[in-house]
């Protein structure tokens, strides 16, 4: 059990990586589905290792592994678990099984190469959400680009070159102004302490000039909000949707634009406080822009999967609000806020991904996504009908869901931050709920008047096997909160009272001595 | 100065091993070419192969801890000057292997042609390892007449010939700027010797004629280097030379220069750096931007290829330019892990354009690797590996080389220079992937000539060697190499830094 302890989230990340060599390996599609599957589902009963045995009393890092991988200038191999991102790894192991569900008996072409890669993407995930070491997080934040890169070039639509190649250069545009900020903050943190080192957990110590600041803070921010996508940086994002295979947009939807809102709260927000609260203003503004304006979009589109791109668009922003809600004169953020950021994280993972799954499901059948050409599938497909209504609802944030646990945290913690972002917010839930019921209506309702629609077949099993834990999960987030608030509470509170000096501890001791600056020095010259 | 009589002991032999097998190598072969009884292809091959493969021994085996000068100087034995000859000697017989499999290898493998070929590989192993201006002139000049005559002779063609006299008549010039530039130094301090010349140079700082010295021989050196604006030369002749050659021109061109740029602006003028930064600055800059443009708009992917080497000349040039700011050899280090990674990514880029090429077709366009996943997808998934490493994606060495380089040019406050690279390096994406796009992404076109790829162990083999070098140097072994790399540019950042007491750097 110790071996475990010590050694799961080195598991839990690179799992997703063997299986991936075992399915190229693999002779037959037969069993390289049968693997991948496999593999997919032991990385996720990995992951409730680490629920369960994750400690919800401490703000620490638990599950710690440190080893050596450049000391010469001090960077490390550092994987850790908190509040933060512990609801996201297991949101994302959870989602990949249900995924490879969903591509199960398509017989495409290239099946094979497409389930390495997605396997290969997850380890990209996983790993850059459990990395505590700037620049072994890079590695896997853009390396996780590849796969995504591939998965909608080669499987996507028809404008899939254009949108696959605007999606990875955008991405990898902001990060490496990242990278760049990274080094200056590395440089910074020797001046100060005299050590080079790329640790996490140390950098939060170091207090940038706040011009620097502002610049370090400007190209962090600036390389996740490309990422979440926050307005003005999303156009890439309903491109990528649009083209991107069901499975794509899923796993997009669920994971990758939270690792944009993951990463600000990881890494610009504590790692710059000062300047996070200058900034404050232009971001929730831009994320309250964001709400209106992807609400507004979202209610004018034809096409059901650019509709739930850009509602994408719109609940991202909230997360984004809450990520940033300063109070209490810019000496804290608003646990609340903070707690709904994390919390809608996941709902809109559930949600969302549940609502490209059922387009997924429609656009299979009748190979058109457009609003128009439905009408009237509750009368044929009862069951989608009712999947399809759950993930609405969730999406809406009706009580009794978990969007509604999230929004209405959030929305408290902007009011009491800043009541005008809150109340232009509050705005966007109700729009939320008139173009999500004006799909739903669409989809659902109104005469069944298309000949092609009347002989449509209700969800098969295996559809059933993935939506439905979806659709179960939605529900029980909704009513049990506490479920999921308790584990994650110590870590969102350490960061919401102490963000101006934010320290995370692991529980670990650092196992190898660091190298100083002068031994740094010695061996260069 | 005093002419002693060099003290030729078994040592002195043992060091010079490299070259003097490359040399007698290149008597044989030119006996050879005037034999047919000697000159079959097999012989030929074994020669070539045999006499590089004794020299790679060598410089491996014997690597004296401390930097002996042989000569007054005209031959150095230390580590960077090893580093150099070893990563040379590889490269060379990578090509010559490569060579041998490829439609060419008739051709390339006759008496003349090999030994003009190891003789381009002598100037360049005495180049790296002399510390005389002379010495290394002439090291310089027999690797470049020998590469003027093969970019034109190893496969004539009008286009060819091209290529090879616009090489000739501005690598000629360069040349006369090169030399030009020493014979300034040489008259303002008196001394041919570079260690000479960095114990003068901190006297001389405001000496005209010292500026003028660094200046024209920074000229002469970016030229080879193809930095802009010295970089017009590069395209044609990349284009032009069959791919081999183009592999190692690209390759071993650089590794000598940087090595002689290492001793130039870190050693023997690293107190002058205020003369040269600027100008290296500026090279760098339009080399960034330049070459990344240039190479959105090409078709032919010798010659993308050529303007992707500019612009990484420029990244390079990044990392030169920090050796200015005092933080000891770990710029220099830096410029030599992605030196290395250069080299791999290079030859594996050039080895796959060399293992789909064929006697019709040796100029590869986009519409001819249009679809090349379906029809040959171990080719296209190579190509994939180098193109997403050229573009610095990790977990390739692309991306390590790359942070070495923007962590050097931080660590002295070149903030310019980094934002740039980070432009530079978002537009280069832009073409890489367009090379992907079209393997994977679109369906086959019909061209003119089929490809056909070779079907050879031997280019599989170092290909695949590539693409696991190629990782593993981006994954697992940073570290060593790092700090082989620190340890081998020791030698040229310790004396100039203690000796120069300029004080603060500002910039």
């Amino acid at each position: 059990m110790d071996f475990l302890n010590s050694h799961i989230l080195s598991i839990t990340t690179f799992l997703p990586l063997l299986t991936a060599l075992a399915v190229i390996l693999s002779p037959s599609l037969g069993t390289a589905r049968w693997v991948s599957l496999g593999g997919a589902l032991v990385t996720f009963l990995a992951s409730l290792h680490i629920w369960f045995y994750f400690d919800a009393q401490t703000p620490g890092l638990q599950f710690t592994e440190i080893h050596d991988w450049i000391p010469t200038f001090g960077i490390r191999y550092i994987m850790g678990v908190d509040g933060l991102n512990l609801l996201l790894i297991v949101l994302t192991t959870f989602l990949t099984p249900l995924i490879l569900l969903s591509v199960w008996n398509i017989d495409e072409k290239k099946q094979k190469a497409f389930l390495a890669l997605f396997m290969t993407l997850e380890c990209g995930m996983l790993g850059s959400l459990v990395a505590f070491d700037l620049v072994f997080f890079y590695v896997f934040w853009e390396a996780m680009l590849i796969p995504m890169y591939f998965i909608i070039g080669i499987w996507g639509g028809k404008n899939r070159v254009y949108a696959t190649t605007k999606f990875i250069i955008y991405t990898f545009f902001g990060s490496l102004l990242m990278l760049a900020a990274m080094i200056v903050l590395y440089v910074l943190h020797f001046q100060q302490s005299g050590v080079y080192t790329t640790n996490l957990l140390d950098l939060y110590g170091t207090t940038a000039p706040y011009n620097t600041q502002l610049w370090l803070f400007a190209a962090f921010a600036l390389a996740f909000a490309i990422k979440v996508p926050m307005f003005p940086f999303h156009t890439w994002l309903p491109d990528a949707h649009t083209e991107a295979p069901t499975s794509g947009s899923v796993i997009l939807a669920g994971v990758l634009l939270k690792l944009g809102t993951y990463g600000l709260l990881r890494f610009a927000i504590p790692l710059f406080p000062q300047a996070t609260a200058t900034f404050a203003p232009l971001i929730v503004a831009l994320g309250v822009i964001g709400i209106i304006y992807g609400a507004l979009n979202a209610w004018m589109q034809k096409d059901a999967k650019k509709m739930v791109a850009y509602s994408s668009v719109s609940h991202l922003g909230f997360v984004v609000i809450g990520s940033i809600a300063v109070v209490s004169g810019g000496a804290a953020l608003s646990a609340e806020a903070l707690t709904g950021a994390v919390y809608q994280q996941i709902n809109h993972g559930i949600s969302t991904g549940s609502l490209f799954f059922l387009v997924g499901v429609i656009y299979d059948r009748r190979h058109t996504r457009l609003l128009a050409d439905f009408g009237g599938l509750a009368k044929v497909m009862p069951w989608f009908a009712i999947m399809l209504i759950v993930a609405t609802l969730s999406s809406v944030g009706l009580p009794g869901t978990g969007g509604f646990v999230g929004e209405f945290l959030i929305l408290l913690g902007t009011f009491m931050s800043n009541p005008l972002a809150g109340a232009t917010a509050s705005l966007g839930v109700l729009l939320g709920a008139v173009y999500m019921l004006t799909l739903c209506r669409k989809i659902l309702f109104g005469p069944l008047d298309n000949e092609e629609n009347k002989k449509l077949k209700d969800l098969t099993p295996r559809e059933f096997a993935y939506l439905t834990p979806l659709a179960v999960l939605a529900v029980v987030m909704g009513v049990f909160p506490n479920l999921f608030l308790d584990k994650v509470k110590p870590s969102i509170e350490n960061l919401a009272n102490n963000f101006r000096n934010y320290r995370i501890v692991a529980e670990a001791p650092i196992a190898t001595p660091y190298l100083l600056g002068e031994e740094h020095k010695e061996m260069g010259r | 100065m005093n002419f002693n009589i060099p003290a030729l002991t078994p040592e002195f032999y043992l060091t010079t091993l490299p070259v003097l097998s490359l040399c007698v190598g290149a008597l044989i072969a030119m006996l050879q070419g005037v034999s047919r009884r000697l000159g079959g292809e097999n012989a030929v091959f074994a020669v070539v192969v045999l006499s590089l493969a004794v020299s790679l021994a060598a410089a491996v085996i014997y690597s004296p801890a401390v930097e002996t000068s042989y000569l007054n100087g005209g031959y150095l034995a230390g580590v960077l000057a090893r580093f150099g000859q070893t990563l040379i000697l590889i490269i060379a017989l990578t090509v010559v292997l490569l060579f041998r499999s490829t439609f060419l290898h008739d051709r390339f493998l006759r008496g003349e042609i090999t030994a003009l070929y190891l003789m381009i590989v002598t100037g360049m192993l005495v180049t790296v390892a002399s510390e005389d201006l002379v010495t290394l002139f002439v090291g310089l000049e027999l690797s470049s007449i020998g590469l003027y005559a093969l970019v034109g002779y190893l496969n004539p063609s009008r286009r060819s010939q091209e290529g090879a006299i616009k090489y000739f008549v501005l690598g000629s010039f360069a040349a006369a700027l090169l030399l030009f530039g020493f014979a300034l130094l040489y008259v303002a301090t008196g001394s041919l010797r570079l260690s000479e010349i960095s114990q003068a140079a901190p006297k001389l700082l405001d000496h005209n004629w010292v500026r003028l010295g660094v200046v024209f021989s920074l000229v002469g050196l970016s030229f080879k280097l193809a930095l802009a604006p010295f970089h017009l030369w590069a395209p044609d002749t990349y284009e032009a030379a069959p791919t081999g050659l183009t592999a190692l021109m690209a390759t071993t061109v650089k590794a000598m220069i940087l090595v002689l740029v290492a001793r130039f602006f870190a050693g023997s003028l690293a107190s002058v750096y205020h003369v040269w930064l600027p100008a290296l600055m500026f090279a760098a800059t339009v080399s960034m931007i330049l070459g990344n443009i240039m190479a959105l708009v090409q078709t032919s992917l010798k010659r993308m290829l050529a303007y992707s080497s500019i612009a990484h000349s420029g990244y390079m040039a990044i990392a030169i330019c920090a050796i200015g700011g005092g933080t000891g050899s770990f710029p220099i280090a830096a410029v030599l892990y992605y030196l290395i990674g250069y080299t791999i990514i290079s030859l594996g880029a050039f080895g796959v354009l060399m293992w789909l090429e064929n006697q019709e077709n040796d100029n590869l366009i986009l519409d001819d690797i249009t679809g090349l996943a379906k029809k040959h997808p171990w080719a296209a998934l190579a190509m994939a590996v180098f193109m997403f490493s050229f573009a610095g994606m990790p977990p390739t060495v692309g991306f390590i080389g790359k942070f070495f380089v923007f962590n050097a040019a931080i660590t002295n406050q070149l903030y310019g220079l980094v934002i740039i690279g980070v432009i530079g390096s978002s537009i280069s994406l832009f073409y890489y992937l367009r090379v992907i796009v079209r393997m994977y992404m679109v369906e086959p076109v019909k061209v003119a000539v089929p490809l056909a790829p070779l079907r050879s162990l031997v280019v599989t083999g170092i290909l695949a060697v590539a693409v696991l070098a190629n990782l593993a140097l981006g994954t697992l072994f940073p570290e060593t190499t790092m700090k082989w790399m620190v340890n081998t540019s020791k030698e040229v950042a310790a004396s100039p830094l203690k000796t120069s007491a300029t004080g603060n750097i500002s910039h």
